[in-house]
């Protein structure tokens, strides 16, 4: 032990003998980690046999996958995708037109009222977690089987999402030009129009564009549950092992994703 | 010279490329809102919104599913047994075995979870342009992971439960591939954006690259990883919920039930349950990340 080691210890003690506590703290947390992990494998009955053998059949699918295959009706594949894009927009137009007021409650700076900023809040953030398909599931039992439901499901998914980043784009907006216009004589209105809408709309736009994309992901499943879209076409094929049809429109499917993602994001590097 | 008239025309000028300018800019608004509201028209009729085959009143048809929806409670009995109609314990008649369900959902979300991060930590490594200096791998890799944020999760979750049987272990599977997809892309960006010297001053003492990820590396990308993890966590306790639906597991499959049977107001029960999960899982996770971000800013 040279006098650099010494002195370095009187500087700093802990950096060359760090105290047991951090010294067993990673352990502990990693060894809590894998007990939990172990025990609620056990839990699922997530075994190497099951394991083994779902991989073994999965490598078949993939297998059976190539060369993807049209299945003789591509037209079909196509109006389905159609139909799937004009799912996102309507739901997406929906969801739109109940954010806006949603989110002008939900922003702090404009309603002055405690209570009621807080509770818009709340009922939105408890709302925003629960998945499309789950309100898709029960829509179709409600207003029948179709595009309808999917459309509905996707803008009540949709709404207490778009209406909180509504609300903070609000909460974000620069002051100074509304200010600098009620300072000049402008009214309340004139102020709104000429300071805050022209920050909001360009941010609102692209929040709802952004939707759009999103839409487009999440309106592919809900045929799942009969509400429209290529999600049907998607599980009869995978229900009949149809892998090369459903690989068809898989990779279809991805390159319209692709396309719509390409064309969203110039507009929305347009609009910022 | 007459100094006016060059100032006159000056400004004349200036008038008519502002009106030009104004004009042109009206012209560009009214093409852009016209397509739109065609596009949105368009759609709207292509996917049945204003389809007479519906009932002709959309809005309607939602009042009337709303009242379905809801659960028969009577004020008096409210509080009786589950043999009493009208109480809460008859709406919630199978309570024990929902929370079991919903039990499971936050198992599979977390085994995914943890699953899906470790495979996204590796993949990381390999998809990170400062640490993997193989351009190759680097293209595969992030276009694999590409490819699985791509693919919808239910998808996902039919394939896999074709493969695995219905129940759980297809949940899983799918919830690992969709949070190996996302985190894969934020680690490796983490790891792109970590000071290198230290990794570098570990070369240069001779230590292996292992020793360099380890100690150069790890450390800095960790509370960012594990905040990241969190994240994910939350999303995929509602990406769990839905997992059942078509057979993988969790209370999608008593959502699945309760329609099947038309119990619209079980569903509401559901529904009401698995608002309360995920914001109670929201809720630790947030307690969390507040304190990996403290530690943090206190180091």
């Amino acid at each position: 032990m040279n006098a650099t080691v010494a002195s370095a210890r009187l500087i700093a003690p802990e950096a060359l003998e760090p105290p047991v506590g951090r010294k067993v703290r990673p352990y502990a947390v990693a060894i809590a980690l894998i007990v939990v992990l172990v025990w609620f494998c056990i839990d699922l009955e997530m075994t190497p046999a099951v394991f083994g053998k779902g991989l073994a059949s999965l490598r078949r699918f993939i297998g059976a996958m190539i060369p993807p295959h049209d299945g003789g009706q591509p037209w079909r594949i196509v109006l389905a995708l159609v139909e799937t894009f004009a799912m996102a927009v309507s739901g997406t137009a929906i969801a739109a037109v109940f954010a806006a007021p949603l989110g002008v409650l939900a922003a702090k700076a404009v309603v002055r009222n405690a209570v009621i900023h807080f509770a818009v809040r709340r009922v939105m953030d408890l709302f925003r977690g629960i998945p499309a398909l789950v309100w898709a599931l029960i829509l179709v039992s409600a207003v029948g089987l179709g595009p309808f439901a999917g459309v509905l499901a996707l803008a009540f998914a949709d709404i207490p999402r778009l209406a909180k980043l509504h609300a903070e784009a609000i909460e974000n907006l620069d002051q100074r030009p509304l200010e600098a216009l009620r300072a000049a004589g402008a009214g309340r209105l004139a102020a709104i129009r000429f300071a805050a809408v022209p920050q909001l709309a360009p941010i609102w736009s692209s929040q709802i564009l952004y939707y759009l994309e999103q839409n487009f992901r999440n309106a592919a499943i809900l045929g799942i549950v009969g509400a429209g879209g290529i999600g049907f076409a998607l599980e009869e094929r995978i229900r009949i092992f149809a892998f090369d049809q459903v690989a068809y429109i898989v990779l279809l499917y991805c390159v319209c994703v692709g396309i719509l993602d390409w064309i969203s994001s110039r507009i929305r590097a347009r609009l910022t | 010279m007459n100094p006016p008239e060059p100032l006159s025309v000056a400004v004349a000028d200036f008038e008519a490329l502002r009106r030009d300018s104004i004009r042109k800019h009206r012209l560009q608004s009214i093409v852009g809102v016209a397509i739109v509201s065609i596009i949105v028209f368009a759609s709207m009729s292509y996917s049945d919104v204003f389809s007479p085959a519906l009932g002709g009143d959309p809005m309607q048809r939602i009042a009337t599913f709303l009242d379905r929806l809801a659960p028969d409670i009577d004020p008096d009995a409210a509080f009786a047994g589950r043999a009493t109609r009208g109480s809460i314990a008859a709406w919630y008649y199978d309570f024990p075995n929902w929370l079991a369900a919903a039990w499971q959902t936050i198992q599979m979300a977390v085994v995914g979870t943890m699953l899906g991060g470790l495979l996204a930590v590796g993949a990381a490594f390999f998809a990170a342009q400062n640490v993997m200096r193989i351009g190759l791998v680097r293209f595969l890799v992030r276009r694999v992971m590409d490819a699985l944020r791509t693919i919808p999760d239910l998808i996902l979750a039919i394939i896999f439960s074709a493969a695995f049987g219905l129940g759980a272990v297809a949940g899983v599977v799918t919830i690992i591939v969709v949070t190996l997809g996302s985190l894969a892309k934020l680690f490796s960006e983490a790891i792109e954006s970590v000071d290198m010297r230290p990794a570098e001053a570990l070369k240069a003492s001779g230590a292996g690259w292992i020793a360099q990820m380890r100690y150069g590396v790890v450390p800095q990308v960790l509370p960012n990883f594990a905040s990241y993890l969190l994240l994910r966590l939350e999303i995929n306790i509602s990406v769990a919920a839905a997992l059942g639906i078509v057979g993988a597991g969790g209370i999608g499959v008593e959502l699945q039930r309760a329609i099947t049977y038309t119990e619209f107001d079980t569903y509401l029960a559901l529904l009401l349950m698995i608002v309360a999960m995920i914001t109670l899982i929201d809720m630790a996770s947030e307690e969390l990340r507040h304190r990996l971000i403290g530690k943090e800013s206190m180091a």
